[in-house]
């Protein structure tokens, strides 16, 4: 079952990676007939959030929970995106919807197994990806979907942060504040539907202040100090921190008018969650698809890449649209760079370990 | 035959101790950038004639990485473990893993 969900998470992220660049006028090698790039570019957020962002946590929990039935909901958002892309809105949004309410099922499992603050909010999560998932369904627009959406992730990358501030002395303000600031957060997305002005405001604030809490309370600060993959990951997740708050204050200007919407939606996707996926993939892809990867120092050239095209696309993209466009092709370019570099890793794993077969040969007890 | 400063209950030869607990301290979490050993997820380590049991923990129930945690510890413990030794890695949550289980050196490394 794993080739054909991993082949639905790099179906989804290659067209929604097209739909994404046509979006910002990129032409692309043209292929006569073809209607799939333009769902693509309908679908853009759609197919990056839910078939790939949703797919892939959605394998990483059933993976933890190690029930069969949790890979449904990774199967069915995977399936929901390949419907899009074929010109099936009305179904392939539904079957977010299954893929959103057996995901939330799976973190119902999972609470109940540990009842702790940070698998709470994972299920709050969960929770907000089903509210999104149903906007999305019955029409409701990008301003009513795309924050539900956006908190499904931000709130997931939260918890699995607070989960990690355990390690460091105890704080009693870390949880109570993270509470207020996501509360404000999902209180900002619900408005956002009624009062698109004054719930802009608040979920701009509540992502500002949501990174200025990361930069706090999270661990990063401390493992940026050691070496190797570690401090890969800490330099990773701090750059997100930097760009999240970005995106909080642009997300807050948008609502007031400014022409700073593809800055608030990208300081957030790319900046925050698609620079968090980079930090992870070497010790989240070994989990979920079985490759062993090799860290190595060239795994800082697609983030290197990631963050200055960033820059390129949102500072200088303000002067006019070509640099703008420029700027997206570079992302692109960066989270291709980011394939190549996993797939050398996964060689380099090899001739270091002496092939794919180098593990104990000892029998081990299951 | 427990030390009093082992890091982990451990029962089994004297001979073993060492190599077992600097095989299990190899195995590190690049998230926290520390040792199993020194984040406390090691509950005991039992050696008898056939078997090498080690019990351990994690920290979140929703971690995906359980399992290739699991099979470095494996990989590990077979490199200095007596080849007739069945290795047999048991994954608990009783009791819940706390901070009161990290070592003096993470406490150190997250400036407690």
């Amino acid at each position: 079952m794993r080739p054909l969900l991993l082949g639905g998470v790099a179906l989804s992220l290659l067209a929604g990676m097209a739909g994404g660049l046509l979006r910002v006028g990129v032409t692309l090698p043209s292929l006569p007939d073809a209607t799939w790039p333009g769902q693509a570019a309908l679908a853009h957020a759609a197919l990056m959030i839910c078939g790939f962002l949703g797919t892939v946590i959605g394998i990483e929990r059933a993976v933890a929970v190690k029930l069969r039935a949790a890979f449904l909901a990774p199967l069915a958002s995977g399936a929901g995106g390949a419907l899009l892309l074929l010109g099936q809105p009305g179904p392939g949004a539904w079957l977010g919807v299954a893929a959103a309410s057996i995901f939330t099922a799976v973190n119902i499992v999972i609470v109940r197994r540990q009842r702790a603050a940070h698998t709470w909010l994972l299920l709050v999560a969960a929770g907000a990806w089903l509210t999104g998932n149903l906007l999305f369904a019955t029409g409701q627009g990008s301003v009513a979907t795309l924050p539900w959406w956006f908190a499904f992730l931000v709130m997931t990358i939260a918890a699995e942060r607070l989960e990690m501030t355990r390690l460091m002395r105890r704080r009693p303000a870390a949880e109570l504040s993270l509470q207020v600031v996501l509360a404000a957060l999902l209180a900002g997305a619900a408005w956002s539907a009624l009062a698109p002005v004054a719930g802009g405001l608040l979920y701009g604030t509540a992502l500002t202040l949501l990174a200025l809490w990361l930069v706090v309370f999270d661990i990063a600060r401390h493992t940026v100090r050691a070496h190797g993959l570690s401090r890969y990951m800490a330099v990773c997740l701090l750059g997100g921190y930097a760009w999240l708050a970005v995106a909080g204050v642009a997300w807050a200007a948008t609502a007031l008018g400014l022409p700073l919407r593809d800055a608030a939606i990208h300081a957030l996707g790319l900046g925050f969650i698609v620079s968090m996926m980079m930090g992870h993939a070497p010790v989240i892809l070994p989990a979920i698809a079985r490759v062993k990867l090799q860290f190595g120092a060239f795994f800082y050239v697609p983030l290197a890449v990631l963050h200055l095209s960033l820059l390129l696309r949102l500072v200088a993209g303000m002067a006019g649209d070509p640099l703008r466009s420029t700027g997206a092709l570079l992302n692109a370019a960066a989270i291709a760079l980011f394939a190549v570099t996993i797939a050398g890793a996964a060689f380099a794993w090899r001739i270091h370990h002496g092939g794919p077969d180098a593990l104990p040969t000892r029998k081990t007890a299951p | 035959m427990t030390e009093p400063k082992a890091p982990f209950p451990y029962e089994g030869p004297e001979a073993l101790r060492q190599p077992l607990v600097a095989a299990l301290t190899r195995v590190v979490d690049p998230e926290v950038a520390m040792s199993i050993v020194d984040v406390g997820l090691i509950y005991g380590v039992t050696v008898t004639a056939e078997k090498l049991h080690v019990r351990l923990t994690m920290t979140s129930a929703a971690c995906p990485v359980a399992d290739l945690i699991i099979d470095e510890v494996e990989t590990e413990l077979d490199r200095v473990a007596p080849p007739e030794l069945l290795i047999e890695v048991e994954l608990v949550w009783e009791p819940p893993w706390s901070a009161d289980r990290m070592s003096e050196r993470a406490r150190r490394f997250m400036q407690w």
